[in-house]
């Protein structure tokens, strides 16, 4: 294991610390608590339902759960992304000068978004219930799937949060690329859907390693099938590559955040 | 002879990367384009030697930009020197910028965890700590207040009480001991006291030059990365002096 692991395993508790502050602090002084986390999904879940269920007529079944299946996921690795890609600068009163450990910073917001993300998950399966939705033993793939994820946005946020230090702009672009990058994964739409109307766009679909984990998702909680394990495959290979890519930056630039910021 | 802290013949470069500050994307297509060459290297120190006995107080002097900083934190090991090496004895706090690292809505309590948890220190350890940082820095009543109620003086004897209560076998302090109302100052100063004569060892930088020579054993006078002074604090302090006198 390299330095970067070993530095965020030894300060694990650290770690866990920050991560239950953000969660307590989002949540100080908020009458409605964690109902808030479960709001935003479920406004989308009304809104889209009212414009893809019923305007365009996408003729998706349980579009709702659909939905919460692909959006849940996603807010995940959005939110968690954007937040970390600001957290080196954010944290700009610890980095190199405190022994505060740098990498720690880009680690809190992705995994409180993690908690966010898996205490949701239960909601989507009560959700499933009343929609007499099948679930499976896939649903034993949760863990493994959401650790792809997790790799996916680690490794994206660190390498964000790295150039974010020396070009400020970049987070611009990031929230642009995000927006994007919601269109091009089948949130809103099913992957047959394209098959069907514009065969042609699903390979360049296919190199997006967000379908094969949000697919995932979709497949668990709410067709209550094997994920496509191709599609998933493909997803941990990028996700690890990304992750290295990431700490690689990290490590070669770390020396000189404190100059930058 | 029982050193401390032993810093032999240590180098630290900067390689800057050669991007203006605030740069923007635009800065970095247009570098790309003309393929601008790396950044300049900057040797913040160079062949920096000092040693500090146990029990002992270093003073660090000189002006703004002369390496003092970078040397306390490859001697807090934040950074890694290009040459030489840095040998510390058992554990090391430092205390820079003091009380400044705590986020405003959060509470003494929780502030006081997470700086204990960065420190090094393990869970059981947070806890049993907790109880005597809230004693020594008399700011109990407002553990689980947020910090932003607290004023400057409490923030500061807040962090100066983590520090202490750590009991870290080498102390490093960066302009720091000016802390809170004189009856607090008083207690820290007897505190760092008794921390010497339990054979800890304290670094300290500073710009002012009568607290080197009141309080340490010994003093390292930096000048744009290497050492311009060593030893004694009263000849190495009068000599700073006179080259600034001489200069203004």
């Amino acid at each position: 294991m390299n330095q970067y692991f070993k530095t965020i395993y030894r300060y694990r508790w650290l770690i866990y610390e920050l991560v239950l502050r953000n969660l307590r602090l989002r949540y100080r002084g908020s009458l409605l608590g964690f109902t808030w986390t479960l709001a935003n999904p479920l406004l989308f879940m009304g809104v889209y339902t009212l414009v893809f269920s019923f305007i365009l007529k996408n003729g998706i079944h349980n579009f709702p759960l659909y939905l919460l299946a692909g959006i849940v996921p996603w807010n995940w690795f959005a939110t968690g992304l954007t937040q970390g890609a600001t957290s080196i600068l954010d944290g700009r009163l610890y980095v190199g000068k405190t022994l505060f450990p740098s990498e720690v910073l880009v680690v809190v917001p992705v995994l409180t978004n993690g908690v966010n993300f898996a205490l949701s998950v239960p909601f989507i399966l009560i959700i499933g219930l009343f929609m007499h939705a099948h679930f499976g033993w896939s649903l034993l793939m949760l863990p493994a799937v959401a650790l792809i994820l997790l790799m996916l946005v680690q490794g994206l946020a660190t390498i964000f949060a790295t150039i974010n230090v020396f070009y400020r702009d970049v987070n611009e672009l990031l929230t642009y690329a995000v927006t994007a990058l919601m269109f091009l994964t089948p949130i809103f739409y099913t992957k047959s859907l394209v098959e069907q109307h514009a065969p042609q766009l699903a390979p360049i679909l296919a190199l997006n390693p967000l379908s094969g984990i949000v697919g995932a998702f979709q497949s668990i909680l709410y067709a209550g099938t094997m994920p496509d394990m191709k599609g998933l495959g493909f997803a941990a290979v990028a996700a690890f590559v990304l992750l290295a890519v990431g700490q690689w930056l990290f490590e070669r630039y770390r020396e000189s955040f404190s100059e930058f910021l | 002879m029982n050193p401390a802290i032993q810093v032999t013949g240590v180098g630290k470069r900067f390689k800057l990367p050669n991007i203006p500050k605030n740069a923007t994307v635009k800065d970095f297509v247009i570098r790309t384009i003309r393929r601008a060459p790396g950044g300049p290297v900057v040797d913040a120190l160079k062949d920096v030697n000092f040693t500090v006995e146990r029990g002992s107080m270093l003073g660090l002097i000189g002006r703004n930009g002369s390496g003092k900083t970078t040397m306390m934190r490859i001697l807090a090991g934040i950074l890694q020197p290009d040459d030489g090496k840095v040998e510390v004895v058992g554990t090391v706090a430092p205390l820079f910028a003091l009380g400044t690292g705590f986020h405003p809505d959060l509470t003494g309590r929780e502030s006081a965890r997470i700086e204990l948890l960065a420190l090094g220190a393990s869970r059981a350890e947070v806890d049993r700590l907790l109880p005597r940082i809230f004693t020594f820095s008399e700011v109990g009543e407002f553990a689980d207040a947020p910090i932003r109620a607290y004023s400057a003086g409490m923030s500061m004897r807040l962090a100066f009480s983590i520090a202490m209560t750590v009991d870290p076998d080498v102390l490093l302090l960066d302009e720091v001991l000016a802390v809170g109302d004189e009856s607090f100052a008083r207690k820290c100063l007897t505190a760092i006291e008794d921390f010497r004569h339990r054979g800890k060892t304290i670094v300290i930088v500073t710009h002012d030059g009568s607290k080197i020579e009141e309080w340490c054993d010994s003093a390292v006078w930096l000048d744009a990365g290497a050492v311009a002074g060593y030893g004694d604090p009263h000849s190495v302090v009068a000599a700073y002096r006179s080259l600034s006198a001489e200069e203004t």
